[in-house]
């Protein structure tokens, strides 16, 4: 559950970004960083390799404004996609509020999609949560490829393979142009936002 | 698609691969590539100079994937990324043990070096030294200062920094760890370093064949299953998760309410089979209860902290 500052009416929101390695999830931080200034409250700060891939996560903070007299506070990260920091992934992804799950659309990258969504699950259910219950939103990312003539999976078939059980918001999205992280982090805020309502009762 | 139109698409698609840095995807679209130039040599003029690029390519993007693949699984970071280690993944309800979870979120991060900073302050903070000092020991092994870490533990018995309680889990926990690590060095008996004929008493070795588990062989536990052999649970397996690992060292935090498991764990007795599970596997065998500690203060008061110590698989 998100933290809650009773004394300084304050909550903090941790939204995770998650999927395969080289799927995009950072450069949807960088895009955000970069466009919603206004919500942006500090620097992006990212733990990289020297080979510039996420080592650790990606941090970007946020603020919403306030809700029911609570300034609200988003923690957007990311997590490292390569399978070998699978410990690492699950570290950040401890107290999550929201996730969007950032897939590739490269049709060579399907089963690492899937892989990756297993992942997720698991480590959810590590921590006592439920994917079917978590704020979850899911991106197509790299739609753009195709006018490079790479294959790329149709979006059904992302759709039956990623959310067919799960049945949560999904979006196109090209995260190198910016189209569709805006929607993207919109409705997993919107969602994240309505779980943490319900949860406070109000 | 006449064939050279094929390997022009082929080709296309390994080059943006690379630049997306999915460099298994643009090896393997290389490869290829140039079985179909083989192939089709009789209809390619160039095929020759062709595949003496595609070599060099494929050349190049294995050392990529090389340095890839044996990048090490940490580094120092920045302070800046430290402090949001610090302050966002330490998970402290309690102020009192705020600054060790701090310190341990750096240890789980392999942020070693400051860590090691940290840790040593908190040796002054009497409710978090002994864990402070198994911590700093654990980094000084991580970073291969073993004979740093010996001194340190020397220094630490003669200045009797610890209860005897404590020197005695520390002990534990060390000899575990350097036996883990090979080399041999069996440290003094708690008690033994006071005296001035030990003062520069060599360390004994061990033999090889003492060595337990391999701590490089173990994936990370999540938890443990230990069967239950008497009360109204008899026959029942009770899974309880794992706090803390260092190697094959695993501590449990289990409430005192959970009386039919910690009848069990009593120091130095034997568990078999125990049931370890990791997030990809699960796996039995067999573990050395080290010690039994009841928390005198934190929110946790009158729980137990329990340290075991896997010492086989099946």
């Amino acid at each position: 559950m998100a933290n809650i500052n009773l004394k300084n009416k304050e909550i903090e929101v941790k939204v995770v970004y998650y999927g395969p390695g080289r799927g995009g999830k950072t450069t949807n931080l960088e895009y955000i960083f970069k466009t919603f200034r206004k919500q942006v409250t500090g620097q992006m700060v990212s733990a990289k390799t020297e080979g510039d891939r996420t080592l650790f996560f990606d941090f970007l903070p946020m603020g919403l404004g306030k809700v029911k007299g609570y300034d609200v506070r988003v923690q957007l990260y990311t997590v490292p996609g390569q399978v070998k920091y699978a410990s690492t992934r699950k570290m950040v992804l401890k107290e999550v509020d929201g996730v969007v799950f950032v897939a590739d659309s490269l049709e060579v990258r399907r089963e690492k999609n899937m892989m990756s969504l297993k992942d997720l699950h698991q480590n959810l259910k590590e921590y006592g949560l439920s994917i079917f219950k978590i704020p979850l939103v899911l991106q197509y990312n790299k739609r753009d490829l195709s006018e490079q003539g790479i294959p790329l999976l149709p979006i059904s078939r992302m759709e039956s393979d990623l959310n067919r059980q799960l049945r949560v918001p999904s979006f196109p999205g090209s995260a190198i142009k910016g189209e569709g992280v805006g929607p993207t982090l919109k409705a997993c805020l919107k969602l994240t936002l309505q779980s943490l309502k319900k949860q406070m009762g109000w | 698609m006449d064939v050279k139109k094929q390997i022009k698409s082929i080709l296309n698609q390994a080059e943006v691969y690379r630049s997306q840095g999915l460099l298994r995807e643009a090896r393997d679209k290389y490869i290829h590539a140039g079985k179909m130039i083989q192939k089709h040599a009789g209809l390619i003029r160039n095929h020759k100079s062709l595949l003496i690029s595609l070599n060099k390519k494929i050349s190049a993007v294995k050392i990529d994937l090389r340095k890839m693949e044996d990048a090490p699984a940490t580094k120092e970071m920045p302070e800046s990324v430290q402090q949001i280690i610090k302050d966002h993944f330490a998970f402290s309800e309690n102020e009192e043990t705020r600054e060790l979870a701090e310190a341990l979120a750096l240890v789980r991060f392999g942020q070693y070096t400051r860590a090691l900073e940290d840790l040593k302050g908190l040796l002054k903070n009497e409710q978090v030294r002994a864990e402070a000092a198994k911590n700093i020991i654990r980094c000084q092994l991580t970073l291969d200062a073993v004979d740093e870490a010996v001194q340190q533990y020397r220094g630490w018995m003669k200045s009797e920094t610890f209860t005897t309680e404590e020197a005695q889990s520390l002990r534990i926990f060390f000899q575990n760890l350097l036996d883990k690590k090979g080399g041999g060095i069996i440290l003094p008996e708690v008690g033994a370093e006071t005296e001035p004929e030990a003062e520069d008493a060599p360390l004994e070795m061990a033999s090889p064949s003492e060595e337990a588990v391999h701590p490089e062989d173990l994936l990370d536990i999540s938890s443990v299953g230990i069967p239950l052999s008497e009360g109204a649970s008899a026959g029942r397996t009770r899974e309880c998760d794992v706090c803390f690992q260092a190697g094959n060292m695993l501590n449990l935090l289990l409430s005192d309410r959970e009386t039919d498991v910690l009848g069990i764990l009593e120091p130095n007795s034997e568990l078999e089979p125990v049931e370890f599970f990791s997030p990809i596997a699960m796996f039995e065998g067999k573990a050395r209860v080290v010690s039994k500690k009841k928390l005198e203060a934190g929110p946790k008061k009158g729980d137990f902290s329990v340290d075991i110590q896997i010492v086989g698989l099946f």
